[in-house]
């Protein structure tokens, strides 16, 4: 009887949680989904709600927030889309890829707004006759932060023949960032030598293998197996006096040399301002998926003055 | 309204998943990691099919059959290798993620515009009463067939296999070759899951069959927890009693979701579910 009992009071809970939210509704509300979670894409969320803010859309007076982070699993990612679809939101906001592709796959009319997501044409988006979804907004980016990160990495060091790198099987970016890089380094006569990995535990050996080969310098791919064992892979570098260079800010933070990439945080804040000017004006005229604008060059001082790099000008110092 | 549906849509597409749990894990006894992989494997297979074109009957009985391979591989190490079982779900589940990958030939594979056994009866449009209708019919047939199957003397054997292998063995059957057998239809049955779970969320991923096996433990698991007061449920009961299972336990993981607690909690909250469920029969003998 007692099992009867809980099993009824857990139904009776469970409705209560599905109803109560739709009712009443009094502020304009946003949903707001992360896949995962660390230090460096919480700053694309920083920024979003950051530039609500500006725009006069705060979360604690006029604008309603429901936030859910699926942390990395799949199967938790669909039943929150499946609970933030049931919110009568008015925009979503999808913080890296997988959400913006499962969230985009799940509605055709809920206006999203991504970000550290990739264009919608590398993501897989776009119909038979190559239109993006006409649901998706938000900001993208596109292969061009290997592009000048290999610029810089050529200002920095010229002398740089062969560059070492990892990449991960298991993520479509890292994977697509892989080939390009491969391409640029083939066009500026670099050896590229490089390994895949499976998952982050594995990072430690693979880089000692590529380190056995003599590098002049590391190329960290923003991916996710890199972010989770970063340290990892800088201990290994450091001991054998290879530089990292990378096109994430965080990771310069971290202990590379230096990186030109997209500021995280000013990506999440221009996916912000899209989202501000349509929850303002309830059109969708004129917004669409546009690509980053800010990326900004930075170095390590501590790291540069390790390998007596000098420092042109136009190159900023990450703060500690 | 729509939230329920879908929680019902979920459900529905990983009770398949459950059913294939409930022939490993309670009929065989072998808690089978294979799972994991198998899942993964029936979405990518499915996945690669869809983007090709290929008819949808044909590519449901190739998703079938991929993961059933896989299923008959770990049966084959657990047996005649005379590797440990646990071990050898392991060893496939580890080995199928470079296998999937390579089918797939990326990591995700997003199938927007196909024609799936979703939108292919209301031209391309998705609408979620159609959805329920595929899936209902998809599981009922699927849990039909299974129980029909349970029913025939071959279904007993196995039954009995998992209850003591010894005295089926002394009877002259080859418990080997019906372990192998049942690994296969178990991660057949899961490979259907996958399948449908590729079709109603809009893509594949490499990663989406990570942890997956709790679902299907926890549906397999939370049927038994009822049905256990009745002396010796029958068959039908039972695979009715895991698809029942399957949708209370996404009831109440969205629940967990709905109700808002810390997304870093949501694995222990399912995990403290399962044991829950797992535990209650148990409990239940020492009353007596």
């Amino acid at each position: 009887m007692t099992r009867i009992s809980i099993f009824f009071i857990v139904g009776v809970l469970f409705f209560n949680a599905c109803h109560s939210p739709t009712e009443g509704k009094k502020h304009l509300k946003v949903g707001f989904l992360d896949a995962f979670q660390d230090e460096t894409i919480e700053e694309a969320k920083k920024g979003f709600f950051k530039a609500l803010e500006e725009k006069g859309f705060d979360p604690k007076t006029n604008i309603q927030v429901v936030y859910k982070n699926a942390q990395g699993s799949i199967p938790t990612l669909n039943q929150e889309i499946n609970y933030l679809l049931d919110q009568n939101l008015d925009i979503l906001a999808t913080n890296t890829t997988l959400a913006t592709i499962s969230s985009a796959q799940r509605t055709q009319t809920l206006p999203i707004f991504m970000m550290v997501s990739p264009s919608p044409q590398s993501a897989g988006l776009l119909d038979k006759k190559g239109m993006s979804p006409k649901n998706l907004f938000g900001v993208y980016e596109s292969l061009s932060y290997i592009d000048t990160s290999i610029i810089l990495l050529k200002q920095l060091k010229p002398s740089v023949k062969t560059l070492g790198a990892i990449y991960s099987q298991g993520e479509p970016q890292s994977l697509e960032a892989y080939q390009h890089l491969s391409d640029r380094c083939k066009a500026l006569n670099i050896d590229l030598i490089s390994l895949p990995v499976n998952n982050s535990s594995e990072t430690q050996l693979v880089v000692q293998t590529l380190l056995n080969k003599h590098l002049d310098a590391f190329f960290a791919l923003p991916d996710n197996s890199v972010f989770a064992s970063f340290e990892t892979i800088l201990k290994s570098c450091n001991e054998a006096q290879v530089p990292i260079f990378t096109s994430e800010e965080g990771l310069v933070k971290r202990g590379a040399l230096a990186a030109f990439g997209p500021d995280i945080f000013e990506w999440g804040h221009q996916a912000g301002i899209q989202a501000a000017q349509f929850l303002k004006t309830h059109s969708t005229k004129g917004l669409g998926p546009e690509i980053v604008r800010i990326r900004k060059k930075v170095y390590n001082a501590k790291v540069a003055s390790q390998f007596h790099i000098s420092i042109p000008q136009g190159i900023s110092p990450v703060k500690e | 309204m729509s939230f329920l549906l879908q929680i019902i849509l979920y459900g529905l597409a990983l009770s398949s998943l459950s059913m294939g749990i409930f022939i490993s894990m309670k009929i065989f006894n072998i808690p089978d990691i294979t799972t994991d992989g198998s899942y993964t494997l029936g979405a990518v297979v499915a996945g690669v099919c869809l983007v090709k074109g290929y008819p949808l009957p044909l590519i449901f009985i190739l998703s079938f059959l991929s993961s059933a391979l896989a299923g008959s591989i770990t049966g084959f190490i657990g047996t005649y290798l005379k590797v440990n079982p646990l071990l050898s779900g392991i060893l496939v589940m580890t080995a199928l993620y470079s296998i999937n990958l390579s089918i797939m030939g990326k990591a995700n594979l997003p199938l927007i515009q196909v024609k799936n056994i979703f939108n292919v009866f209301s031209d391309g449009q998705e609408k979620p009463i159609i959805q329920l209708w595929v899936l209902l019919s998809i599981i009922g047939i699927m849990a039909t067939l299974l129980i029909l199957l349970l029913k025939t003397d071959f279904g007993i054997a196995m039954r009995a296999t998992g209850n003591s292998e010894t005295m089926v063995r002394s009877m002259g059957v080859n418990t080997n070759r019906l372990k192998i057998l049942g690994l296969a239809l178990a991660n057949g049955f899961i490979g259907i899951s996958g399948f449908l779970m590729a079709q109603y969320q809009g893509y594949v991923d490499i990663s989406m069959g990570i942890g997956i096996i709790i679902t299907g433990l926890g549906g397999a698991g939370l049927s038994d927890a009822f049905l256990n007061k009745m002396a010796v449920p029958s068959v039908t009961i039972r695979v009715i009693g895991v698809i029942l299972g399957t949708l209370i336990f996404q009831f109440l993981t969205s629940l967990a979701i709905s109700l808002g607690i810390d997304s870093n909690y949501l694995k222990l909250v399912t995990a403290l579910l399962v044991l829950a469920v797992v535990s209650l029969p148990l409990i239940q003998i020492k009353k007596v």
